[in-house]
């Protein structure tokens, strides 16, 4: 009798076309992605039909909170309507977002300090770097030195909290232009102002190129009304958000957007 | 694939070298990838928000007669509400969707009530069994010689007679062309109303290409209407306000309340 050799058979799989595969995908997802921007509260907003797109530059985003939906609160109306801000700049020129919100921080806390000549606040530079790099600020002026003196997951779970009453830009009905401001009419007085700044070209020590990135915001901001994006949860009481509104109108910013999800409609036939 | 041959060629020559083969083991370059990909995943936004465009009047004084003054035949006013069940906004079991209810009149508000079914309620159905329904049907019959002509712009473009661009300026200039009768609308969403209710409302004006509408505060008319259509049709529309928050903030934006509808 022979004897029947059997052969050994290699389960090694050879993973080359699988490494190709998903080093593609993975060249496909660095290019087309646009990163998630931290936010301190989830907000969802309503859909409508309007094709416009957020632009991704020289963009204000007042987001406004909604009630808690996690129902652990016994009131959940506490967390809504609190305000937060965030500048982006244009990230592709010398314009950055970090010299945007550089210059409205500077122009906002002097405005302030010229509301409340009694309690003055004063931003070390390093307290103003942390305002440049951080996405969303949602609190008070008086609280800023402390918040910006905070590390990133200090402040992040600090404004994260809705049910902190020092959490969220305060507003109020105000309607004068240039006394007893509120604090989110303070961030619009400063937008306004370096918008017109811009414009007048009186923005110094700035290159030709740099004035040229500002008449884009200013255009963006004023002109076109692109430039100031509110975001607010559908179910979020229209009063909360017409407070808004009439802070925005109150100091002159009359155009502005309502971001909003896709919604498709079918179309009727007749 | 992964792995290199060396062959000595030629002939085999005694105590030939063995066949040298490298293999290469791409698995963990796999695992790495794939982590790699499901973080890209999870932390970017394929889908980006839309905007919707929203201009306010100045909040400056206006002197009453430079006020424009809309026609009468040509206005209608839309007095928005959200039902509530409890302190979360209702949902209607079949579609998912909040329920808003729109109070509606044409005209200058009559409180004399010469008729009983002066003020209309609808509700934001969109289309349906291809036909506007609800208020987009009565906004569309209100716009209708703007319509024909968006439909006929519409279909240019579908057949590729027109570009996306010339479309959308074409439709612009139809939506505010002076010698069409248009509507003028004016939103007023109640003290109950969402976001979402209002959105909605300044949906159905896109879509209905209507260029001319405002949004402004219901006035004292407008609850005596409301009054006048609780009593007629037995319903309860002038609740307390739901939210406490709510309460406060109307004091402020009453201050803007307008009466040039």
């Amino acid at each position: 009798m022979g004897k029947v050799k059997i052969k050994r058979k290699s389960t090694l799989i050879d993973m080359t076309a699988m490494s190709d595969v998903t080093v593609l995908l993975l060249t496909f997802f660095m290019l087309t992605s646009t990163f998630l921007q931290k936010e301190p509260t989830i907000v969802y907003t309503p859909s409508s039909v309007s094709e416009e797109k957020v632009p991704m530059n020289n963009l204000v985003t007042v987001l406004v909170s909604s009630a808690d939906k996690s129902g652990k609160l016994d009131d959940p109306t506490i967390a809504e309507g609190k305000l937060f801000i965030s500048f982006t700049g244009d990230a592709d020129s010398t314009l950055s977002s970090e010299k945007i919100r550089g210059m409205m921080l500077d122009e906002a806390v002097s405005i302030y300090n010229d509301q409340h000549k009694n309690n003055r606040i004063t931003l070390t530079e390093a307290q103003k770097n942390e305002f440049r790099t951080s996405n969303m600020i949602g609190v008070p002026f008086s609280e800023l030195p402390e918040v910006l003196s905070m590390s990133v997951t200090e402040r992040d779970k600090f404004m994260g909290d809705m049910t902190n009453p020092r959490v969220g830009i305060p507003i109020d009905g105000n309607k004068n232009r240039d006394q007893h401001l509120n604090d989110f009419q303070v961030w619009l007085k400063a937008i306004y102002n370096v918008a017109q700044r811009i414009n007048n070209e009186q923005a110094e020590g700035l290159t030709a190129e740099e004035r040229s990135q500002l008449s884009n915001l200013y255009t963006a901001l004023m002109r076109k009304g692109q430039g100031i994006a509110i975001k607010a949860d559908k179910d979020t009481p229209f009063t909360t958000v017409q407070m808004v509104f009439d802070n925005l109108q109150t100091m002159k910013l009359n155009k502005f957007s309502l971001m909003t999800a896709l919604k498709s409609e079918n179309e009727p036939t007749n | 694939m992964a792995q290199i041959e060396q062959s000595s060629g030629g002939k085999k020559k005694k105590g030939a070298q063995k066949k040298m083969s490298i293999h290469v083991d791409f698995t963990p370059m796999v695992d790495m990838n794939m982590l790699l990909i499901t973080f890209f995943m999870l932390c970017t936004t394929m889908i980006k928000s839309q905007t919707l465009q929203i201009v306010l009047p100045t909040n400056e004084d206006v002197k009453k007669e430079q006020q424009s003054q809309a026609k009468q035949s040509e206005a209608i006013t839309l007095i928005l509400d959200t039902e509530y069940n409890g302190d979360k906004p209702a949902v209607d079991a079949e579609t998912g969707k909040t329920v808003h209810n729109i109070y509606y009149y044409e005209g200058i508000a009559d409180t004399t009530f010469s008729t009983n079914a002066y003020l209309r309620k609808e509700q934001f159905i969109g289309n349906m069994n291809h036909e506007a329904q609800g208020i987009r049907k009565i906004l569309r019959n209100k716009n209708e010689q703007v319509m024909k002509e968006y439909e006929q712009l519409k279909n240019q473009w579908k057949n590729k007679e027109i570009t996306k661009e010339e479309f959308d300026k074409l439709a612009k200039k139809n939506a505010s062309d002076s010698l069409k009768t248009r509507p003028v609308v004016v939103i007023k969403p109640g003290p109950n109303t969402t976001y979402e209710g209002l959105i909605n409302a300044i949906d159905e004006m896109n879509i209905n290409q209507i260029s001319r509408y405002s949004i402004e505060l219901p006035n004292h008319t407008d609850s005596v209407l409301l009054r006048h259509y609780e009593q007629v049709n037995g319903e309860t529309i002038i609740r307390p306000t739901v939210r406490a928050k709510a309460t406060q903030a109307p004091a402020a934006a009453a201050a803007s309340e307008s009466t040039n509808s």
